[in-house]
């Protein structure tokens, strides 16, 4: 602690030098924090997926509905414990504005919520649902970011053509689901979910099924259990895809290319280029110093303690610039969904913010960044020979 | 009791292919409480014994014991550590800190001591004192004149209170006022202090304030005549 201050009185030495380090550095931590945390808001609903839970859909595309009479072939199917319909509804409050979107689905409700455990719900909220055709059921994200409460009445419209029917579709809130976080990480209780049966008797009977929701007794079976349902439809018009949840949802993040990939890429590119910028104010400050620390080993410091020095007051700028960094990163990210354009991208991540995991991750990395820009600097320092520096002045 | 004792002490260096030797078979003796004037023309080898003396380098071969102890048998670390115990060292251009203070300036050897911040500050502060320059502790060095910068180089050299003080020109960079000044203080630190200096120099006038003078001329010492 002795040597604190001799380390902050250089970082003063040259203050716009320090102050434009620490600048890009905190705008690097950042950048870095917003896209960890995007790749983590990506990949945070594989977390829920059920190893008891498989997705049948067309084999062709999301975008060809399954017909409704493989549901009672497919729950002829050994292992299979229950099958339920669901459709992604994609309904926003107000036509093509995606602004307060939550996602929504058309599910099959008396199979659907048996088969879900971590949408917990009351049982006579469960009743009041069941009952009641135009009755839905709602996160408690969504409920509280609207201030929703039990009856309340709102309107959803489709984009997807089938289901948009000249006029919104009209729900009441029967439900409002909670989780618990430790048992069911990940789930999204931003969700809402309403009767399959809704959708469609009042699109005129007309659609299909998007997706089979399909209970398995026995996790371990489910390749075999896949396979036997998809040879099921293989001779007919509707070929199926049976996956599990899981690898469905992984699907999606891949349908965007691989999202995670390419931000990680860039994470390390931003990472890389502000290595080289502290590398470089390091190398400036330390042989802007030859002869002072020639004048520090002549007084006695140990080649260590100079080399120690240095390494500290390269880690004081990775500290300074990753703690502005992540001071900033929480009410920014929080904030990317009320920004024009960005906000469009960003909405539809659920509990979009960043974690205490990513901001310990992202202080760490800024560490590891000061050290690796200091770790040349300071080696030099070491190894030099006070004669040598005395003399080259 | 000898304090420096330099026997048969050769430094050559390595330029590219070519050897050249500074010193050359160098013998020297300091006794305790002397005032020592090294003198010689530019390139005869002064700062490179004052060097060799002060441990900040070693020789090619040959044996130098200061304060009692042989330097060649001490490891970097080891040296370092007599250094900051035995030595102290006062440069041409005074090389002090710029980011620090005068006082901060005169407390730097003592942090590798085991002295609490307070005492610290107090042999600082005391240090100052003896070089005259109490009211300047807080002044940074670019505040001070050259001959203040250099009596604030000499209270970071003895406040450690080392026995033998080197001095590689300390008057090289000063008016003949402020050197005068100088040259006063290393007289007292020597007379009063009991320190034994080593003290290189060009100037006969300051060789003149100690009370031996040596001459080097290519690497091979020799006493004033």
């Amino acid at each position: 602690m002795k040597y604190l201050p001799f380390v902050l009185k250089h970082l003063r030495r040259n203050w716009l030098r320090t102050l434009s380090t620490v600048l890009a550095m905190s705008l690097c931590i950042f950048l870095f924090c917003t896209l960890r945390t995007f790749v983590a808001a990506v990949t945070w609903n594989l977390q829920s997926a059920s190893g008891t839970r498989l997705v049948m859909r067309h084999a062709v595309s999301l975008v060809f509905n399954l017909p409704i009479s493989y549901e009672q072939r497919i729950a002829a199917v050994p292992g299979v414990r229950s099958v339920a319909r669901s459709n992604w509804f994609g309904g926003s409050r107000r036509p093509n504005d995606y602004k307060d979107f939550f996602p929504n689905m058309a599910v099959e409700a008396d199979t659907y919520l048996p088969m879900h455990p971590e949408y917990m719900l009351g049982e006579d909220q469960k009743k009041a649902f069941l009952e009641d055709l135009r009755g839905c059921v709602v996160g408690r994200k969504t409920a509280d970011k609207f201030g929703w409460k039990l009856g309340d009445v709102f309107q959803l419209e489709s984009f997807i053509p089938p289901y948009r029917i000249g006029k919104p579709f009209e729900f009441v809130i029967r439900g409002i689901f909670d989780t618990d976080p430790v048992r069911y990480p990940g789930t999204d209780t931003s969700f809402m979910f309403f009767h399959w049966k809704y959708l469609y008797e009042s699109t005129g009977e007309r659609v299909g099924v998007g997706t089979y929701v399909i209970e398995i007794a026995d996790p371990a079976q489910a390749p075999a259990i896949s396979r036997a349902l998809d040879a099921l439809f293989d001779n007919s018009d509707a070929q199926t895809k049976t996956e599990t949840e899981a690898a469905f949802r992984a699907s999606f993040v891949s349908m965007a290319g691989n999202l995670a990939l390419l931000l990680n890429g860039i994470a390390l590119a931003v990472m890389f280029t502000i290595l080289l910028v502290t590398a470089n104010t390091m190398s400036m400050a330390v042989r802007e110093r030859r002869t002072e620390i020639a004048v520090l080993k002549t007084l006695g410091f140990p080649s260590s303690l100079v080399m120690g020095l240095i390494l500290a007051e390269s880690m004081f700028l990775g500290a300074l610039g990753g703690g502005i960094g992540i001071l900033l990163g929480y009410p920014m990210i929080k904030s990317l969904p009320e920004i024009p354009f960005i906000g469009d991208a960003v909405r539809g991540f659920p509990n979009l913010g960043l974690s205490p995991s990513i901001a310990a991750f992202g202080f760490g990395m800024a560490m590891a960044l000061g050290l690796g820009a200091g770790l040349v600097p300071s080696i030099l320092a070491y190894r030099s020979r006070i004669t040598e520096m005395l003399r080259q002045v | 009791m000898a304090m420096v004792e330099i026997q048969k002490v050769r430094r050559v260096y390595h330029r590219d292919s070519q050897e050249i030797t500074v010193l050359d078979g160098i013998d020297l003796q300091v006794p305790e409480g002397e005032f020592v004037a090294l003198m010689g023309p530019s390139g005869s080898g002064k700062t490179t014994l004052l060097n060799l003396l002060a441990g900040i380098d070693r020789p090619t071969s040959g044996s130098i014991r200061v304060a009692g102890t042989d330097l060649g048998t001490l490891s970097e670390s080891a040296l370092a550590r007599w250094r900051s115990n035995h030595v102290g060292f006062i440069f041409q251009f005074y090389n002090l800190i710029p980011v620090l203070t005068a006082a901060e300036n005169v407390e730097l050897p003592l942090l590798l001591s085991r002295l609490g911040r307070k005492e610290r500050r107090q042999r600082a502060a005391t240090a100052l004192g003896v070089v005259g320059l109490s009211d300047r502790a807080s002044h940074y060095p670019r505040q001070l004149s050259g001959g203040q910068e250099q009596r604030v180089a000499i209270a970071r050299a003895i406040v450690a209170d080392p026995k033998v003080i080197v001095a590689d020109e300390p008057t090289g960079d000063l008016d003949a006022r402020s050197a005068e000044e100088i040259l006063r203080l290393m007289e007292t630190l020597n007379r009063e202090f009991h320190k034994t200096i080593v003290m290189v120099t060009h100037d006969p006038r300051a060789s003149q304030r100690a009370h031996v003078q040596k001459h080097l001329d290519k690497g091979v010492l020799r006493d004033q005549a």
